[in-house]
């Protein structure tokens, strides 16, 4: 699905230009022409991306973005003036612009901007997902099955000296659930070793979404 | 001025009304037959309009000429709205022999119409090449009509050139590029505007002939056709000649 940008300027022409010029780039676009009309499209279908003109009637360009930054927590802001102001740019940033673009736009930079920060936004999910991922394999996985060992090995220790018969059983499911725990480590430092190779070989680097995918292999006991 | 001479120039009389009462006015003339602007030099001359100053990254003219024709044109304009917002509210009035307009509009949408009115008609190598259009200026334009307008005047030239025996550029190729070099002229007059001006209006009036020259470009790779059903009448006569096409 194509990357959303929402064009929020008052004048007509501007629209319409970034329009024809982001949608020949491959985005989604649609316009609003001021802070209200864009948090109104908003409600209505969020927008990955908001380009944000500063001065227009009714609704500031950084009141529109104040309320973008905090409803719309997902949804990304570059900030478009006509004047440059160094404060203003400051203030912007400070509120959660990504960006700071002084009119006239240099339409092929602003395609390159909106393209890296689409890809660093995606990039930031996934990393986000690995994240998850990896805590989730780490308690599941790890902890818990250690913790079982733990509570086995102290019934070891608290059995009488008579009861031989339930004092191997526990620590026969101990030994298996610690083979279990190796081989699941050995298959986590592989694909560590194989995402480094990788790196190091210039050949393209393991993704964070085939890092996150390898984990859940691994959890669910298929991982080469 | 007798009757003979007033037939001589065309003036645009623009008019500035804001909600506060204030009121400005200024009056455009051009060479009827040149489209060449009848400009009075301000005295001094602000440093902001020498040459050197900012200059386009463009521009063709030679170190000689000590100031920028389109900033010196554009000079009193400039100094009038140093100060004011590009969204501010403004009843514009624009009177011309034949007709008078008027819109309530944003001062930076009035301020641009007049701004593209100088830049054209100021001896400015590059903008020259738009200068036929003024004959034919319509205030307050939305983008398709500014299209239009362009597209029309190019294609008018393509024609008399083929009429003096040259290679018509019926692809306007020709406009893509002039717009190209027109634009890097209004980035080129921002940069000055910015070292001219307080507020934002000015500047953003400039934005929007910017914005026009990037969306021609977008508008002719399409094939013109956000106006092309307009011309069914000519096209489908075309199909009905050419019956595989009408299919």
């Amino acid at each position: 699905m194509n990357e959303r940008i929402l064009v929020v300027d008052d004048e007509e022409s501007l629209r319409l230009s970034l329009k024809f010029k982001l949608k020949s780039a491959g985005f989604d676009v649609d316009t609003a022409i001021d802070g209200e009309e864009a948090l109104d499209k908003l409600k209505v279908k969020p927008a990955d991306v908001v380009l944000l003109d500063i001065n227009m009637p009714r609704m500031s360009g950084i009141e529109a973005l104040t309320i973008i930054r905090q409803t719309y927590p997902q949804t990304e802001a570059i900030m478009l003036t006509g004047f440059a102001d160094f404060s203003t740019a400051i203030e912007c940033l400070k509120i959660g612009a990504k960006d700071y673009l002084v009119k006239p736009v240099d339409t092929t930079e602003l395609v390159t901007r909106l393209r890296s920060l689409v890809r660093s936004r995606s990039t930031e999910h996934a990393l986000q997902e690995v994240h998850q991922e990896y805590l989730s394999f780490l308690s599941d996985e790890l902890v818990d099955p250690l913790r079982k060992i733990e509570t086995m090995l102290e019934q070891v220790s608290k059995l009488p000296g008579d009861a031989e018969k339930e004092r191997k059983k526990l620590l026969t499911g101990a030994r298996d659930l610690v083979g279990k725990l190796g081989s699941k480590l050995k298959l986590v430092a592989d694909v560590a070793k194989r995402a480094e190779d990788t790196g190091a070989s210039g050949s393209e680097d393991v993704s964070p979404t085939e890092l996150t995918e390898k984990i859940r292999e691994i959890r669910k006991g298929s991982a080469r | 001025m007798s009757p003979r001479e007033e037939k001589k120039t065309i003036t645009y009389l623009y008019k500035f009304k804001f909600q506060d009462g204030r009121e400005k006015k200024f009056e455009v003339v051009l060479d009827e037959a040149t489209l060449e602007l009848r400009r009075e030099d301000p005295d001094p001359k602000p440093e902001w309009t020498k040459l050197k100053y900012s200059q386009c990254e463009n521009c063709p003219l030679p170190d000689t000429v000590q100031y920028c024709p389109v900033a010196v044109s554009l000079a009193g304009l400039v100094e009038a709205f140093s100060d004011a917002v590009s969204y501010e509210a403004a009843e514009v009035t624009v009177e011309t022999t034949q007709r008078t307009y008027f819109r309530k509009t944003t001062l930076q949408k009035g301020l641009s119409a007049i701004i593209g009115i100088y830049m054209s008609t100021s001896n400015c190598p590059v903008c020259d090449k738009l200068r036929p259009m003024t004959r034919f200026h319509l205030p307050f334009a939305n983008s398709i009509e500014t299209f239009f307008r362009s597209v029309s005047s190019y294609l008018t030239a393509q024609f008399l050139l083929m009429r003096q025996g040259h290679t018509p550029d019926w692809e306007l190729n020709g406009l893509q590029e002039i717009y190209k070099e027109v634009n890097t002229v209004n980035k080129g007059m921002t940069a000055r505007l910015h070292l001219a001006t307080e507020k934002d209006a000015n500047i953003n009036a400039v934005v929007i002939l910017h914005s026009f020259g990037d969306g021609i470009t977008y508008f002719i790779e399409s094939g013109l056709i956000d106006i092309e059903p307009m011309f069914d009448v000519f096209l489908q006569r075309n199909n009905t000649a050419n019956p595989d096409k009408a299919r």
